[in-house]
């Protein structure tokens, strides 16, 4: 076999450092590709690194984000950028040129990740990371497991140099308040897109009153409040008033299978949903879980984890789907739905309700220069240029790890159709 | 290599206050004799690190011992490509997770010894190379297979493709017509099959062998190696085989099974596959069995055999969307109606786009539906019976024809497929865990199975529709490209894809007691006819499991080995007041390690009795290590690893459960030291439950304050 | 659940059902996948055996007589919430407003001419018989061909054209009494067959029903409740209201030429045109916003097919046609005021002849169901 591909010649561009890009990353390097990361985000990890738990396996996203970490800390083939944009994308399959903004944190690999420039922080910011469920300060680290593990500062709340308290603060010089933009360019035989996903924005159901009710939230919003590391430290309380959750609905489609919103299915709100009724019902064992839908979508071997979950008694499935929510008595919520089994509609109480909202590919709203795109904001794959992950398809995290390789795999015959 | 150490000790983030370092510095160069000791304000900065790389060039150090941070952070910092370096967390673990002064002190001269005894008694590695080819087995000639072949073969690597059938194409071959698999999934709802042209560049492309009607009789070897047997019509061939592709497909339930749903007793009752032969012998006209009249109310009775607790008790994926293509093609007779029965609709993703136009059809009808049973209706027709439906609880609909959507069952369901001339058996292992579908126990990494250098895709891994297929086999492609690649170089795959160690046993001393080669979670030890060990290291995921198991310590790592810990144990400090116990904690790499630094970044304070030893995996726990440590006087031991059982969690598949069933008999090994065996303690640790280690240390130094203190201390 | 569905239940699809709910207005029926949240958006259905999800179902099913004889069809003021909110664009108010059309050709008797009045094919057809009757009445008085004579007071009288008592009362009086019995006979199915599948309360009481439905016919109470088309409440209720006063109107009109013997044309102060007069120009204003409502929530609620716009124009030629009679007329310009006033009453014995097949059987059937349902307790 004298003739095997030297694909150590290869170079990727990974657009998006979440589990596919980083995946898809990995993959390509451990097959001899030289990689490049983009992210766009402060640190790398993304969707994953904000849920508490797997379905079906009920075990932490740290724990492969933690092995892929690893694998890029020991893989001198790959680089990475965070805080970084894709500027331009030119050329074709087997030479790109990709043109990456990295733009400042303002703090430099020189941060120790002390926290002594938190302590001394004045400004507060509502956290992203929790979806503005509690706060941090202008300079803080994303989240406590954050790949780099390094502060930054959100300029758009930072004071800057007429402040300059963490500057003092700082014995190791890891903070530049001149920090500007750095623009990379780089050679690159294909690009893989892995931009992933956002939540879809659910104040755009009108009757379905988020941020309209109280103790309205969303399924992200809820892998957060029960996350350790999330702003309750993991105990489900509601955030109007702190009150342990004690009956809680969920509301599945909320946007998805919907051509007002999100025509597709999400894929992944079914199985969502009813692992978090586990998390719930694992915390407090007098709770009461109702779930709402029009199927229960839980293909191939995830059926069984349903199964697992219809067996709890405590927890109703109600074929009928949420069509109104608004405010009860003492901040509860109210839902309404037709309930098909027996021919009613009803309304039904709730300490708190969770939105089983959907993936909106994060096309739909920042396109990357050089990629085309569907109308719901999917990549369209081309010559050179792939996607993977949630950025082509609604899927979830196995998936997209799947996927992933795949496309780690077409980028390399990009190498090598040279 | 003459190995020459220097131990550098951090004075920032606080442990120049909190730790009196020229102490240990003093410690290190006069009772463990090392040449060069270096303090420094940041040894991250790049003065730091250029300290370092002074000492490489001047004085040529090649042995590192940085005492400062956690070896999670600042990786790429300290990387001394050629150098032996061992990283000791004083922040971490003394400074962060200690309150006292005092204790930080102690904790921090133990661990920096203990760092250094690591760093003494490790080598650099070498890698196993052997001869090795890089051509890829497809097992398979479906849509996956072919994927897979022409995959790897456009990279250039030659393929092996074996089919069981006399043609490739599998169950394609078998299609009427085809869901449409490219954008906007929608139109028109019934296409063509292009399996032809794909069995056409398949079977004249240059790098791909096609053996038709053929099968595996057996799998010899490892990875890079594998002697792969191929019998075809009853002739045999060995070939030379680097990885695999198990990409055996799927084979319809057995509709035999389904008495209930009429299959068997009426002529007009037929399957899926049954019903898609009807469609393609009669040019998408629709006849029936029993008396060869068109059919014109045709019921579709979804999950026949799937998600039931009798059957299949998953879901066969494929079904709706496969029952809602084969309805259109009922209405391409504008007068006959198709109705389809279901539980749930399930159309995931983009496929509801299909869904939505399929179902939008005069005669295109659909409810849930439980499905009781199928009736005669006395005029040739059939009743098919039905409760909590939407249209009634109890309702029968007549029809000329019933189809029954059956599900889908891996062909290694009952069938090795491989067969792996293994000690361990000859499929893979863990199939009842998965319904026999040939699948990974992780979901962040699809293609890991427990046999290196083999990755299942397609409908033999999981229930898939045809792109999804497509993808699949893309994916498990490059894993086995990757792994050809990796063995080739003695580089381990995952989830060490970067170690070039490997296991190197000390034969002579092995007794053949056979504990490595049943335990090893990846079957990487056979034995030969003696019953010796018979190590496949190009097998082998370096978890160490079979280092845990050796009673007589004689397999080692370059890096890693039953001496090293053990002596890094043996030097930990034992207090001599009885009411300050010593515990050492056994901690895994992956998933418990990386908690306890999140716990030390939270500043949780933990019980100053306790001190943390990093191993591999869980499973390279070696008894001795117990016997070695609390015979120093060492109060107990806890063993911190990943979650076991059906849900496991250890990278290594079975190394934190293979620990704790040793603890099973550490009574053997501590009763001979008259000690209890509650001293040593297994708990499980996520990654994220950070929050209880606290409570896990506090509750086991309570535990062992509660027996007592052991009496070997002192000696 | 019913008695009837808890014991087993023949369903038998009637695909020819579908497809003509399908061509009656109904095309995106098939889109539905019972999700129900037209049910729950809804503000007129009951919470028990709520609608239109179960309806969408039956109609996707083909099972008309499980949709014709069902109230609910009618309980339903196509607000169109539904179809806004629909996910699928199912657009579940216009397949029910399919499902009473084809309610109102299956109960009101003759069918033949229920298919015509909803097939644009029959339109001339339909207009030729007024057309051709009042042709013939002014021709046996020599008028067709002849001058119209003006009155005693030598202006233009529509009454010296066709003199009501002998030409117009036999023609519409007729006519009505066609709709009528149609009605009575129509009604009298529906009802029966609404009692056979949603058996009445013992000793419940179709006054009472009745009085209080026209209550609520009269104040739009459950009208008001539609969201998304919120103004067409006001519309239909300036249409309604305005049809009563023209009918307040022609009854004063008998009462002064039977009674009073005083033939038209009446002086604009008379109280009785001035009634007639604000409720023409009600009807022509109610009728511009019925139009422009459509219009405006077509995209969420559907543009609605031949049969609602054919209701819509005739009423609307009905409208303008009487106001520009009145105007020609005291304007004096003769061949063009009776033109028009003869386009009018071929446009009036339209509305009224083919009453019980045209959208204007709404009236009746709806009616009737709200009494239905009200004494069923559907409400």
């Amino acid at each position: 076999m004298a003739e095997q591909a030297e694909t150590s010649l290869c170079r990727v561009v990974v657009v998006g450092g979440g589990f596919s890009g980083l995946t898809a990353a990995v993959d390509a390097a451990e097959t001899g590709a030289e990689v490049v990361i983009v992210e766009k985000n402060p640190y790398l990890g993304g969707r994953v690194a904000q849920l508490n738990k797997y379905f079906p396996k009920m075990c932490p996203p740290m724990c492969g984000l933690e092995i892929n970490f690893r694998r890029i800390k020991t893989n001198p083939l790959v680089t990475y950028h965070v805080a970084s944009e894709i500027e331009s994308i030119s050329g074709k399959e087997g030479d790109f040129t990709v043109s990456i903004v990295k733009k400042p944190t303002f703090v430099n690999d020189n941060c120790v990740s002390c926290n002594a420039c938190v302590d001394v922080c004045p400004v507060e910011r509502a956290n992203d990371f929790n979806f503005g469920l509690d706060k941090t300060k202008a300079i803080y680290l994303p989240f406590n497991q954050a790949m780099p593990f390094k502060y930054v500062i959100d300029t758009a709340v930072c004071k800057g140099a007429s402040c300059a308290k963490c500057v003092e603060a700082c014995k190791y010089n890891a903070i530049d308040l001149n920090m500007k933009p750095e623009k990379i360019t780089i050679k690159a035989n294909s690009v893989v897109l892995a931009t992933g996903w956002n939540p879809y924005d659910a104040t755009k159901m009108d009757n379905l009153s988020f941020g309209k009710v109280k103790n309205v939230i969303t399924n992200m919003m809820m892998e957060r409040l029960s996350s350790v590391n999330g702003p309750t430290a993991g105990q489900i309380k509601r955030p109007s008033d702190g009150k342990v959750v004690n009956n809680i609905a969920f509301v599945q489609c909320a946007g998805s299978r919907d051509e007002n919103h999100l025509e597709f299915c999400s894929y992944i709100c079914c199985m969502a949903s009813l692992k978090q009724a586990q998390y719930i019902r694992e915390q407090n064992p007098d709770s009461k879980v109702t779930i709402y839908y029009i199927d229960i979508r839980t293909p191939g071997k995830y059926e069984q984890f349903y199964w697992k979950v219809k067996e709890d008694a405590n927890i109703q499935f109600i074929k009928g789907k949420v069509a109104k929510i608004e405010q009860a008595s003492g901040d509860d919520v109210e839902v309404e739905a037709e309930d098909m089994a027996s021919l009613k509609k009803i309304k039904t109480t709730h300490d708190m309700v969770v939105l089983a909202t959907g993936m909106q590919p994060s096309g739909a709203t920042l396109k990357v220069q050089g990629f085309k795109y569907t109308d719901e904001g999917f990549g369209i794959e081309d010559k050179g240029l792939y996607v993977a992950g949630c950025s082509k398809n609604p899927m979830d995290v196995s998936k997209s790890a799947q996927d992933a390789t795949g496309a780690a795999m077409n980028a390399l015959t990009s190498g090598q159709r040279r | 290599m003459d190995k020459k150490l220097a131990l550098y000790i951090c004075s920032g983030c606080g442990i120049g206050e909190a730790v009196n370092i020229e102490k240990i510095s003093n410690i290190a160069k006069n009772a463990q004799r090392i040449p060069v000791v270096k303090s420094h304000f940041a040894l991250c900065a790049q003065e730091g690190v250029d300290l370092i790389k002074a000492d490489m060039a001047n004085e040529g150090v090649n042995t590192i011992i940085i005492a400062a941070c956690s070896n999670r952070v600042k990786t790429d910092v300290f990387n001394f490509p050629g150098c032996i370096v061992e990283r000791v967390a004083v922040r971490e673990l003394a400074l962060w997770l200690l309150e006292a002064p005092e204790d930080i002190q102690l904790a921090a001269e133990d661990y920096i010894k203990m760092g250094i005894i690591k760093a003494q008694k490790s080598e650099l590695p070498e890698p196993y190379i052997m001869e090795t080819v890089k051509n890829i087995l497809v097992i398979g000639g479906g849509i996956t297979g072919m994927t897979a072949a022409l995959k790897c073969a456009d990279m250039g690597y030659n393929v092996v493709l074996v089919e069981k059938e006399a043609q490739l194409g599998g169950f394609v071959n078998k299609l009427y017509k085809q869901i449409p698999t490219t954008l906007p999934y929608k139109e028109p709802l019934i296409v063509d099959t292009d399996i032809q042209s794909m069995i056409k560049t398949v079977e004249s492309h240059p790098k791909i062998k096609v053996y038709k009607s053929s099968k595996v009789e057996k799998t010899e070897g490892q990875p890079g190696a594998f002697d792969v047997t191929i019998t075809t019509n009853g002739s045999s061939e060995v070939v030379k085989i680097g990885t695999i592709v198990l990409a055996a497909g799927w084979k319809p339930y057995d509709a035999t099974k389904l008495e209930h749903l009429g299959y068997g007793q009426f002529k007009d009752v037929v399957t899926s596959i049954e019903f898609e032969e009807i469609a393609k012998k009669n040019n998408g006209k629709i006849i029936r069995p029993s008396d060869g009249k068109p059919a014109k109310k045709v019921a579709f009775i979804q999950c026949a055999g799937s998600r039931d607790p009798n059957h299949l008790p998953y879901c066969s994926a494929m079904c709706c969307a496969t029952s809602l293509k084969q309805a259109r093609y009922v209405r391409q007779d504008d007068s006959a109606c198709a109705m389809i029965f279901y539980k749930d609709i399930r159309t995931p993703g983009r496929t509801e786009y299909y869904y939505k136009e399929a179902q939008n059809d005069a005669g295109v009808m659909l409810t849930k539906a439980d499905v009781t049973g199928i009736s005669d209706a006395g005029n040739g027709n059939l009743y098919v019976e039905a409760e909590n439906t939407l249209l009634g609880e109890k309702i029968k609909v007549e029809a000329d024809l019933v189809v029954l959507a059956v599900g889908v069952v891996p062909a290694t369901a009952d069938d090795p497929i491989i067969n792996l001339q293994y000690r361990q058996g000859l499929g893979l292992p863990d199939l009842d865990l998965y319904n026999g579908f040939a699948d990974s126990n992780f979901i962040c990494f699809q293609y890991e199975t427990r046999r290196t250098g083999i990755y299942a895709a397609g409908c033999v891994r999981q229930p898939m529709n045809m792109s999804e297929a497509v993808e699949d086999a893309t994916g498990a492609a490059l894993k086995a490209i990757q792994c050809a690649e990796h063995v080739a170089k003695g580089q381990a795959v995952h989830p060490r894809a970067w170690d070039l160690t490997y296991p190197d046993p000390f034969m002579q001393k092995c007794t053949a007691c056979k504990r490595c080669t049943e335990e090893c979670p990846f079957g990487a030890i056979d034995e030969d006819e003696k019953g010796t060990p018979y190590f496949k290291p190009n097998r082998c995921r370096r978890c160490a499991t079979c280092m845990g198991a050796c009673p007589e310590r004689i397999i080692s790592f370059k890096d890693y080995h039953v001496d090293m810990i053990g002596t890094m144990l043996k030097n930990v400090s034992v207090p001599s007041e009885d009411d300050n116990p010593r515990l050492i904690v056994l901690v895994c790499e992956n998933d418990a390690y990386p908690a306890l630094d999140s716990a030390a970044f939270a500043k949780i304070k933990i019980d100053r009795a306790v001190r943390f030893v990093q191993l591999r995996c869980l499973g390279s726990t070696n008894l001795v290590w117990i016997a070695d440590a609390l015979s120093r006087g060492v109060d107990g031991m806890l063993l911190l690893g990943c979650k076991y059982g059906e849900n496991y969690q250890c990278h290594f598949a079975k190394g934190s459960e293979l620990a704790n069933y040793r603890l099973g008999k550490v009574q053997e090994t501590l009763g001979r030291l008259q000690l209890e065996a509650e001293r040593v303690q297994m708990v499980q640790l996520a990654i994220d439950e950070y929050n209880q280690v606290p409570k896990i240390i506090s509750d086991f130094v309570e535990r062992v304050k509660e027996i007592g203190p052991n009496p070997f201390k002192g000696f | 659940m019913s008695e009837q569905q808890r014991t087993e239940e023949i369903v038998k699809p009637d695909l020819e059902f579908v497809k003509d709910v399908i061509a009656s207005g109904g095309g995106d029926l098939k889109k539905c996948y019972q999700c129900s949240t037209c049910t729950v958006v809804c503000g007129m259905t009951p919470d028990d055996k709520p609608f239109p999800r179960k309806e969408m179902l039956y109609a996707q099913w083909g099972m008309k007589e499980k949709l014709i004889s069902n109230p609910d069809i009618w309980l339903c003021h196509q607000c169109s919430d539904c179809t806004a909110y629909c996910p699928r664009g199912a657009k579940p108010g216009e397949v029910l407003g399919a499902v009473r059309k084809m309610a109102i050709q299956h109960y009101s008797p003759p069918s033949f001419l229920a298919k015509m009045v909803n097939d644009p094919k029959y339109l001339l057809v339909l207009l030729a018989i007024p057309t051709i009757i009042f042709l013939f009445l002014l021709h046996i008085q020599g008028y067709l061909f002849g001058e119209i004579p003006r009155n005693e007071f030598g202006k233009i009288s529509f009454s010296k054209m066709l003199y009501p008592t002998f030409y117009i009362d036999p023609v519409f009086i007729s006519a009505a009494l066609f709709a009528v019995v149609s009605f009575v006979m129509g009604i009298k199915k529906y009802w029966a067959d609404m009692a056979k599948n949603y058996p009445l309360p013992p000793g419940s009481d179709t006054t009472t029903s009745l009085v209080e439905t026209i209550k609520e016919i009269i104040s739009h109470n459950n009208f008001k409740k539609c969201n998304v088309t919120k103004e067409r409440s006001t519309a239909h209720m300036l249409v309604f209201f305005s049809f009563i006063g023209l009918g307040i109107t022609t009854t004063w009109a008998v009462f002064y030429l039977y009674i009073l013997g005083r033939p038209s044309p009446y002086p604009l102060y008379d109280p009785m045109k001035i009634v007639g007069n604000i409720s023409a120009i009600g009807l022509l204003i109610g009728i511009t916003l019925v139009t422009n409502n459509r219009l405006k929530n077509a995209l969420k609620a559907g543009k609605g097919g031949y049969y609602d716009w054919l209701f819509i124009v005739v009423i609307y030629v009905i409208a303008v046609t009487g106001i520009l009679a009145q105007l020609t007329r005291l304007a004096d310009i003769a061949p063009l005021a009776y033109t028009i006033y003869f386009i009018h009453l071929v446009f009036v014995f339209f509305l009224f002849a083919y009453a019980p097949f045209s959208k204007m059987a709404h009236m009746v059937y709806r009616t009737t169901a709200m009494v239905f349902a009200r004494q069923a307790k559907r409400q």
